[in-house]
C-alpha cells in the first residue's frame, strides 16, 4: 500500500489549508483594511516629501541646518520601524493583546506623571520625554492603550451589572485629562474625552445621561474659554477672525496655501506657498498636499479616512462580544476624529488645535504610536471568513 | 452597500443583552451617519473653496479657468490686453528676525528705488505690512528670498499685460496699481471685465490689429518727417461705425502708463477738439443739396473778390477771380464760395444738420474720455454761419468728423461709432437719416474729383479711388490765428465708386520742408499719408485694387473750366 501523501505537501503557502500562524493571519486579517493604511501610509510618504523642504527651511537658522529632504528620510525610518510593528500587533492574540494593553496603559500613564518632571519644553508646552536620539509623547502612546482599557472595564458589566464602571472609567479619564491640561495639551484632551464619550454611548449608558455629558461638555469648554488661555486663544482668533485683533496669519496663510493649486495641484514640488505655512510637515500637511497635488487629492484623502471608518463600523455589526466591540468602535472611531478634526482645521471649519493627520503627518514616534494603535485595530477585526455571514448584506439575484 | 438595518437572525441571546446589542448598532450606525456627514461637510467646503475662493491674491490660481480680470481682443481675436501672474514683495516689520540696518542696506542693493536710510525707517516702523515692490521680476524675487529673512512676504498678483506695447493704447488704455482701469475700454469697460460673472468672456473690439499697425506707422513716420508735435488716425467702417482702427500720437506705452507725458496719454481722437478747417465744406453742400439752395454741381457762385463778412475779409488761397461752379469750389477749396453756399443755407438749418450729426455734443462711443465740442453757441449769426460752413469758428474731435463723413457717404445714414465689433450678438446700432441717398451719391464724384483734379491728389492710391478732402486750420495761439502754426487734415473715404471705410488722418504743428515747397497745408504733408495707409490697408480689408471702376465723375467734370 502506498502511504499517504505527507501533509505538508498538499498544503500551499498562504493557500487555504495552510495552518502556520502566518497562514491563519493571512486569511484572518481584514486585508482591504490593511490596504487602506498602506496607501494612507504611502500618501504620508509622498506628502511628507512635498512638505520637507518647508519645514526644513522652517526649523533650519543659525548653527542649526536641515538638509531639504531631512523629514523625509527621518519619516522612512520611521515606516521601517513602525511597520513591521504594526503587523507584529495585527497577530497577538486578542486576549494577549488586551492584556499588553492594561499593562500599557499603566506605564504610559505613569510617564504621563513623569512629564512635568523630566520633560522637555516645546513651543511652550511640555509634552515630550527625551530618549538618547529621540523623544516621544506619551500621551500618544496612552492613547490606543487607554481606550482598549476602557473597553475592557466598560465591558466588564456583562459580567456583573453592580460593577460601578462609569464611575471608574470617569475617574481614570479624570486623571488623564488633568495630566494633558497641565502639559498644555488642549487638543489630545478632547480626542482623550471623545473616545471615553464615544465607548460610554456604545456600551449602552441611557439617552438622559448622553445629554447630560453633552451639556457638562459645552460647560467644560465654557469654562475652559473663561479660565484655560490657550483654549481662550485658539477660540477667539477662530471666531472673531475678522475683528482683527488677533493674528490669523496662520489659519489664513494655511487656507490660502490649500487653494493656490486648485482642483489639480501645482504638481510635486511646484508649491511656493507652502514655505509660508507653521507646521508644513505636521497640522497643515493637508494644505501642502492641496496645493501641490490639488483639491481633488485632499477629497481622496478625506474619502479614505471615511472609508476606513465606515468599514470597520459596519464589520461590528456582526460582532457580539462587548469588549471587542468597544475596544474597536473605540480606537477607529478616535482614529477618524483626529483625522476629521485636523482636516476642518486645515479647511477653516473648526478652530485650530494642534492635531495630526494620522499616518500621512511627519510623526517620528508618533508613527510608533499610530501603528501600534491600528495594529491593535487589525488584531481585533481579525475574524475567520467562515465563522460568520453578515446577515446585513442586501440579498439580491 | 451594506443595508443599515438592525435586523438580526439566527441568534437567541438572553432578551437584556440582545437589546444592548441592538442598541450599540444603532448607535454605531448613527456614529457613521455623524462622520460620513462630517466628511461630506468638509468635501463641500474643499469643493467651495475650489470654486468660489475669489480672494483678489488667489483669484488667478484658485480657479484656473477664471482670469483675474478679463482679456480684450481685437476683431479677429489677437490679444490686446491680457492679466499674467506677477510678484510683489513685502515686508512684516514686526515679524523681522535679522538685524533691519544691515537687511536695509542689502535691500538698498537689490532695490536702489530707495535708500538704506528709507529702507531702515519702513523696516522699524509700526506697521504690520509694507510693500517693498510689486510687479517684481522673478530674478528681483529670488535674490530678496535668498535673504533669509522670514519677515519677508512674497505673493502672487495679477499684472495687467499690453503685449502689443504701444498698438492701439489709446483705445484699449490701461488700469492703475491697484489693476482699476483707468482709461480707455479698461476704464470703460471696468466693470464688466472685473465682474466674476461676465470676466470670463473676453472683450472683442472692432479694432483690426494690422490696419492699427498700418495706420500707426504711417503717422508715425509723417510726423517725424514733417516735425509734428503730435498726430491722429482713424479708420472707421461707414455702415456700421465701427472703428477698425484708433491712433493717437506720441506714442504711449500702457504697461507703464506713468511714463508717458501728459501729451502721450491724451487721446488726440476722442478727446482732443479741432478747427477741422475745409473737410468741413463736404458737408456744407451736401446740407444745402438736402436743403435744395444748391440745385445742380454746376450752380455758380461769384468768387471774383474777397467776401466782407462782419469785421474781415474771407479770401482764398487759390483765388478764381471770378464765378466758379460748386464743383470748381470743392475741388480747389474755396471759402469764398463755401461761404455764400453757407449763408444760403442759413443758421437755422446748418445748426439742425449739424446737431443730427452729434456735431454740437460730446461724440458718441464706449469711451470716458470724450472731448466737448466748441461752437457759435449763441452767436451763431450770418458770419458765424460763414464760417462754421468751411470749418472755422466750430472745433469738434477727429472722431466726430469719421462719423460725419461715414454718413455722408453711406447712404446718408448716421450711426454712432463703436469700438465693439458688430455682428450676430452685436446688431449694428439704429441710425438716423441725415442725408438724403441722392445727396450722398452726388458727394462721390464731388470728392473723387478733389483727389483727382484737385488739393488732395497726393492723398490717391493707385486702384483704390479714393476720394475725400484736405483741411488747414490755423491753430489759435494766445487767443488769436497765426500762420505759423496748423492743423492738417484729410478726411478720406474709398472706394469711391461703392464707400466702404472713412480714413482721417490729422498732423498737429507740422513744419514745412524743402520737399514740401515750403508749404505746411494739408495737400501736402497729411494727403501722402492717406494713400500710404489706403494701399496698406485696402488688401487686409478686402477692397480690390481696379482701374476700371470708379466714381462717376462725368458728374462733375463738365462743370471744371480749365484756365
Amino acid at each position: 500500500m502506498d502511504a499517504p501523501p505527507s501533509r505538508k505537501a498538499q498544503t500551499a503557502r498562504l493557500g487555504r489549508s495552510d495552518r502556520s500562524a502566518l497562514g491563519k493571519w493571512f486569511w484572518e486579517i481584514d486585508r482591504v483594511l490593511l490596504m487602506l493604511v498602506v496607501v494612507l501610509i504611502s500618501i504620508g510618504l509622498i506628502a511628507v516629501a512635498a512638505a520637507s523642504p518647508a519645514a526644513s527651511q522652517r526649523y533650519s537658522g543659525g548653527a542649526v541646518s536641515f538638509a531639504p529632504l531631512h523629514y523625509f528620510y527621518r519619516q522612512l525610518v520611521w515606516i521601517i520601524v513602525a511597520f513591521p510593528v504594526m503587523i507584529g500587533v495585527s497577530m497577538l492574540p486578542k486576549t494577549v493583546a488586551r492584556r499588553l494593553c492594561l499593562i500599557g496603559a499603566g506605564i504610559f500613564t505613569f510617564f504621563l506623571f513623569l512629564v512635568p518632571i523630566i520633560g522637555q519644553e516645546v513651543n511652550g508646552a511640555r509634552r515630550w520625554i527625551g530618549v538618547g536620539f529621540t523623544q516621544f509623547q506619551p500621551s500618544e502612546f496612552l492613547k490606543p492603550m487607554f481606550i482598549v482599557s476602557m473597553a475592557w472595564l466598560l465591558s466588564l458589566r456583562d459580567q456583573d451589572k453592580s460593577l460601578p464602571v462609569v464611575p471608574l472609567s470617569a475617574l481614570m479619564l479624570g486623571i488623564v485629562a488633568l495630566l494633558l491640561m497641565r502639559q498644555p495639551n488642549f487638543g489630545e484632551t478632547i480626542i482623550f474625552g471623545a473616545a471615553w464619550v464615544i465607548l460610554l454611548t456604545l456600551s449602552g449608558v441611557p439617552m438622559r445621561f448622553l445629554i447630560g455629558l453633552g451639556a457638562a461638555g459645552i460647560i467644560a469648554i465654557v469654562l475652559a474659554y473663561l479660565f484655560y488661555p490657550v483654549a481662550t486663544t485658539r477660540i477667539d482668533a477662530f471666531l472673531f477672525a475678522d475683528a482683527g485683533n488677533h493674528d490669523t496669519y496662520q489659519t489664513d496663510s494655511a487656507l490660502r496655501t490649500l487653494t493656490a493649486g486648485g482642483l489639480f495641484g501645482t504638481g510635486p514640488g511646484g508649491g511656493t506657498r507652502k514655505f509660508h505655512l507653521p507646521e508644513p510637515h505636521t497640522d497643515y500637511i493637508f494644505s501642502v498636499i492641496g496645493e501641490e497635488f490639488g483639491l481633488i487629492a485632499c477629497i481622496a484623502i478625506a474619502a479614505i479616512y471615511m472609508t476606513i471608518v465606515a468599514r470597520v463600523l459596519i464589520k461590528l455589526l456582526h460582532e457580539e462580544d462587548t469588549f471587542l466591540l468597544l475596544a474597536t468602535a473605540g480606537l477607529v472611531t478616535q482614529f477618524g476624529l483626529q483625522a476629521l478634526i485636523n482636516m476642518a482645521v486645515n479647511v477653516q471649519i473648526a478652530p485650530s488645535k494642534g492635531m495630526t493627520l494620522p499616518f500621512i503627518s511627519y510623526g517620528g514616534s508618533s508613527m510608533l504610536a499610530l501603528s501600534i494603535g491600528f495594529g491593535l485595530l487589525l488584531a481585533f477585526t481579525r475574524r475567520n471568513p467562515y465563522l460568520h455571514r453578515s446577515p446585513y448584506v442586501v440579498r439580491g439575484k | 452597500m451594506t443595508a443599515i438595518a438592525i435586523e438580526r437572525q439566527g441568534v437567541s441571546l438572553p432578551g437584556q443583552r440582545q437589546q444592548t446589542l441592538s442598541l450599540t448598532y444603532h448607535r454605531l450606525m448613527l456614529m457613521m451617519l455623524v462622520f460620513a456627514g462630517v466628511t461630506t461637510l468638509i468635501v463641500a467646503r474643499i469643493l467651495y473653496l475650489s470654486v468660489f475662493s475669489d480672494r483678489a491674491d488667489t483669484g488667478a490660481v484658485g480657479n484656473p479657468l477664471l482670469p483675474a480680470r478679463g482679456d480684450i481682443i481685437d476683431r479677429n481675436g489677437v490679444p490686446l490686453a491680457r492679466t499674467i501672474d506677477a510678484w510683489s514683495i513685502a515686508v512684516h516689520p514686526k515679524k523681522l528676525l535679522g538685524d533691519p540696518a544691515e537687511l536695509a542696506v542689502k535691500l538698498n542693493e537689490l532695490m536702489p528705488e530707495k535708500s538704506a536710510a528709507e529702507y531702515l525707517s519702513l523696516l522699524k516702523s509700526d506697521k504690520t505690512f509694507v510693500y517693498l515692490s510689486r510687479r517684481a521680476m522673478p530674478e528681483l524675487v529670488a535674490a530678496v528670498n535668498a535673504l533669509g529673512e522670514p519677515g519677508i512676504a512674497f505673493d502672487r498678483e495679477p499684472e495687467r499685460l499690453y503685449p502689443n506695447l504701444e498698438l492701439a493704447a489709446h483705445v484699449v488704455g490701461y488700469t492703475d496699481l491697484d489693476g482699476k482701469g483707468a482709461a480707455g475700454i479698461e476704464r470703460a469697460f471696468d466693470k464688466q471685465m472685473s465682474d466674476p460673472a461676465t470676466r470670463g468672456e473676453p472683450i472683442q473690439l472692432s479694432i483690426d490689429a494690422r490696419v492699427q499697425q498700418a495706420l500707426e506707422a504711417e503717422l508715425l513716420a509723417a510726423m517725424h518727417k514733417f516735425s509734428a508735435i503730435g498726430a491722429a488716425g482713424v479708420i472707421m467702417d461707414v455702415k456700421t461705425g465701427e472703428v477698425l482702427a484708433m491712433s493717437s500720437l506720441p506714442e504711449l506705452n500702457p504697461n507703464v502708463p506713468g511714463k508717458g507725458s501728459m501729451d502721450a496719454r491724451f487721446n488726440r481722437i476722442t478727446l482732443g477738439v479741432y478747427e477741422l478747417g475745409s473737410t468741413f465744406k463736404p458737408f456744407t453742400v451736401a446740407m444745402a443739396m438736402d436743403a435744395g439752395v444748391v440745385k445742380s454741381l454746376g450752380q455758380m457762385y461769384n468768387c471774383s473778390s474777397g467776401l466782407r463778412a462782419g469785421g474781415f475779409t474771407i479770401t482764398d488761397t487759390h483765388p478764381f477771380n471770378r464765378a466758379c461752379s460748386v464743383s470748381e469750389i470743392m475741388q480747389e477749396s474755396s471759402n469764398i464760395g463755401t461761404a455764400q453756399i453757407a449763408a444760403q443755407l442759413g443758421a437755422e438749418r446748418q445748426k439742425e444738420f449739424l446737431k443730427k450729426m452729434g456735431f454740437l455734443d460730446r461724440v458718441e462711443i464706449e469711451l470716458m474720455e470724450r472731448g466737448r465740442t466748441l461752437t457759435p453757441g449763441n452767436d451763431w449769426g450770418e458770419v458765424a454761419t460763414m464760417t462754421v460752413g468751411y470749418g472755422h469758428g466750430i472745433a469738434v474731435t477727429p472722431l466726430h468728423l469719421a462719423s460725419g463723413y461715414a454718413a455722408l457717404f453711406n447712404g446718408g445714414i448716421w450711426h454712432p461709432a463703436t469700438l465693439l465689433k458688430t455682428g450676430k450678438n452685436r446688431p449694428v446700432p439704429a441710425g438716423r437719416r441725415v442725408f438724403s441717398e441722392d445727396t450722398s451719391y452726388k458727394m462721390r464724384a464731388l470728392l473723387r474729383l478733389v483727389v483727382t483734379h484737385g488739393t488732395g491728389k497726393k492723398a490717391d492710391a493707385p486702384g483704390y479711388r479714393i476720394g475725400g478732402k484736405t483741411g488747414t486750420a490755423e491753430k489759435i495761439v494766445g487767443g488769436r490765428y497765426t500762420g505759423a502754426s496748423v492743423v492738417t487734415t484729410f478726411a478720406g473715404v474709398f472706394p469711391m465708386d461703392e464707400p466702404r471705410y472713412v480714413v482721417v488722418a490729422m498732423l498737429d504743428d507740422p513744419k514745412s520742408t524743402a520737399e514740401t515747397y515750403g508749404f505746411h497745408t494739408a495737400g501736402w504733408n497729411v494727403a501722402p499719408v492717406i494713400s500710404k495707409v489706403v494701399s496698406r490697408v485696402g488688401p487686409m480689408l478686402g477692397v480690390q485694387p481696379s482701374t476700371s471702376r470708379d466714381a462717376n465723375l462725368a458728374e462733375v467734370l463738365p462743370f471744371i473750366r480749365g484756365d
